[in-house]
């Protein structure tokens, strides 16, 4: 999905860049076969004249607008869901794996379920517990499992 | 995985604060000890971010909590430096610390007092009161610390962690009713946390198991409750958990021949219909969520394991019954 829409931004891009040269080489023609005619055209025509582009010209700098808008909105990340519900069924039914970004790591603003914290109440945390239930963790054996794991 | 540094580390289980402390080492080798307001470098990059202050109080908890004392010193040395000594955060954090590093009883007490003084001096710090009342309720004394918690809300009646804690205090004691309307204080401040619905649908199931007056009124209520909770979060285990046992104990209650007289309240039990269509559906979510749940299916990985084995338990109790 990335690589498409990276590509179709800088195929947009190079079109872009190619109009504004051809543009930029239309005027610089244009003013030096019209300075030899100076002499003998009005100074109005001259403005007039120089002021046109080619229309070939301006239809690529349209198209390669669109092509680059077209590969922006592809490159959007997946849009978050507005409703409620659905939501907050993403965060209990997918946990962190629903919340990961292309390169696998967890989105900065991701806190899980919000409203955890009124159950966990790290305000009234007792420490001296939560202390005695890892020890117990440690001794049944649970440290050992994970040390063999990693 | 830094990214659960950010948060407070109180609910992760075991495994993930063992890791979380592992890191503390390297962590705190890797950022500087003092970070001096005035350097070149702060021309070009933030001297400094309000996460990594978030990191150092989370880590320091993670690490308090595995044991690794050296460590936790270290971060609330850097968060003392950063912040002084006289923070209110961070009055909080050192006696954290001193009450878990503290041997026995009497070093408790001493902090116990320690806590006191500082309240005596400024009766409005509200990290030292919330301290004061988890130690009173870790030394097994929790009158006292109900009647700390009701006066700590009379004062500051809108803070919901408050609420939640007296309504765990009062659950504990087995004082139901009181601890229900704790609990529809904190849905009065978030009224969209769809975990405090299905934690006030338990209290009501407890108290009208637990055989209290009324207890049909009770259950009536826990189901619209779990109803709330899966209405605010699609496919809520805990919800439709909750909803099955109550619908289900209505409806062997009602099936009983000693029918009791419909309630007078406004809001009328629900009738048999449509408890077992409610019934019906949460035995379906439930057995959608264990089947996909435990096949690991993409986007259903987020489920607690343990909550997943009992939702199985459930359902297979309830196979049983019907087979017979």
């Amino acid at each position: 999905m990335t690589w498409i829409s990276k590509s179709v931004t800088g195929l947009g891009l190079l079109f872009l860049a190619h109009a504004c040269y051809s543009a930029y080489e239309h005027s610089a023609l244009h003013s030096t076969s019209t300075a030899s005619l100076s002499s003998t055209a009005a100074h109005t025509a001259i403005t007039s004249t120089s002021s046109s582009l080619p229309i070939d010209i301006s239809i690529e700098t349209l198209v390669a607008v669109f092509t680059v808008c077209l590969g922006l909105v592809l490159g959007t990340p997946e849009l978050r869901p507005i409703q409620w519900r659905v939501w907050a069924g993403q965060i209990e039914r997918e946990g962190e794996a629903g919340f990961t970004n292309i390169d696998g790591q967890v989105d900065k603003d991701y806190v899980g379920n919000p409203f955890r914290v009124l159950e966990s109440r790290p305000g009234f945390v007792d420490i001296r517990k939560q202390r005695k239930e890892f020890a117990e963790w440690v001794r049944e054996g649970g440290g050992i499992d994970e040390a063999k794991k990693s | 995985m830094t990214s659960s540094l950010l948060h407070p580390p109180a609910h992760l289980p075991p495994n993930v604060a063992l890791q979380l402390s592992q890191q503390a080492p390297t962590l705190l080798q890797s950022t500087p000890s003092a970070i001096s307001p005035y350097s070149l470098s702060s021309l070009w990059s933030a001297a400094e971010s309000a996460e990594l202050w978030m990191t150092y109080e989370n880590l320091m908890l993670s690490c308090l909590r595995t044991g690794d004392e050296q460590s936790a010193h270290q971060c609330l040395e850097r968060l003392t430096a950063r912040f002084g000594a006289d923070n209110e955060r961070l009055m909080a954090l050192r006696g954290l610390f001193q009450e878990a590093v503290a041997t026995d009883d009497a070093a408790l007490k001493q902090v116990l007092e320690e806590y006191d003084t500082i309240l005596k001096k400024d009766s409005s710090n509200i990290p030292i009161t919330k301290r004061r009342i988890a130690l009173l309720k870790s030394l097994k004394k929790t009158t006292e610390a109900i009647t700390a918690l009701n006066q700590f809300l009379d004062s500051s009646p809108s803070d919901a962690e408050a609420w939640a804690e007296l309504a765990d205090l009062y659950a504990s004691q087995g004082m139901y009713p009181q601890s229900i309307f704790a609990l529809e204080e904190v849905l009065l401040i978030t009224p969209y946390a769809w975990n405090i619905h299905a934690r006030l649908g338990e209290i009501l199931y407890m108290a009208a198991i637990s055989g209290e007056a009324g207890s049909e009124k009770y259950l009536a209520e826990s189901i619209r409750r779990f109803c709330r909770s899966i209405e605010l979060c699609d496919d809520y285990l805990r919800g439709y958990y909750g909803l099955k046992l109550t619908t289900a104990r209505l409806l062997t209650g009602r099936s009983q021949p000693s029918r009791q007289a419909k309630s007078d309240s406004a809001l009328a039990t629900p009738d048999s219909k449509t408890l077992e269509r409610l019934n019906e559906t949460a035995t379906a979510k439930l057995s959608e969520i264990v089947r996909r749940s435990v096949a690991g299916e993409a986007g259903w990985e987020g489920f607690t394991k343990s909550e997943v084995i009992a939702a199985k338990a459930l359902l297979e109790t309830d196979a049983v019954k019907i087979s017979r």
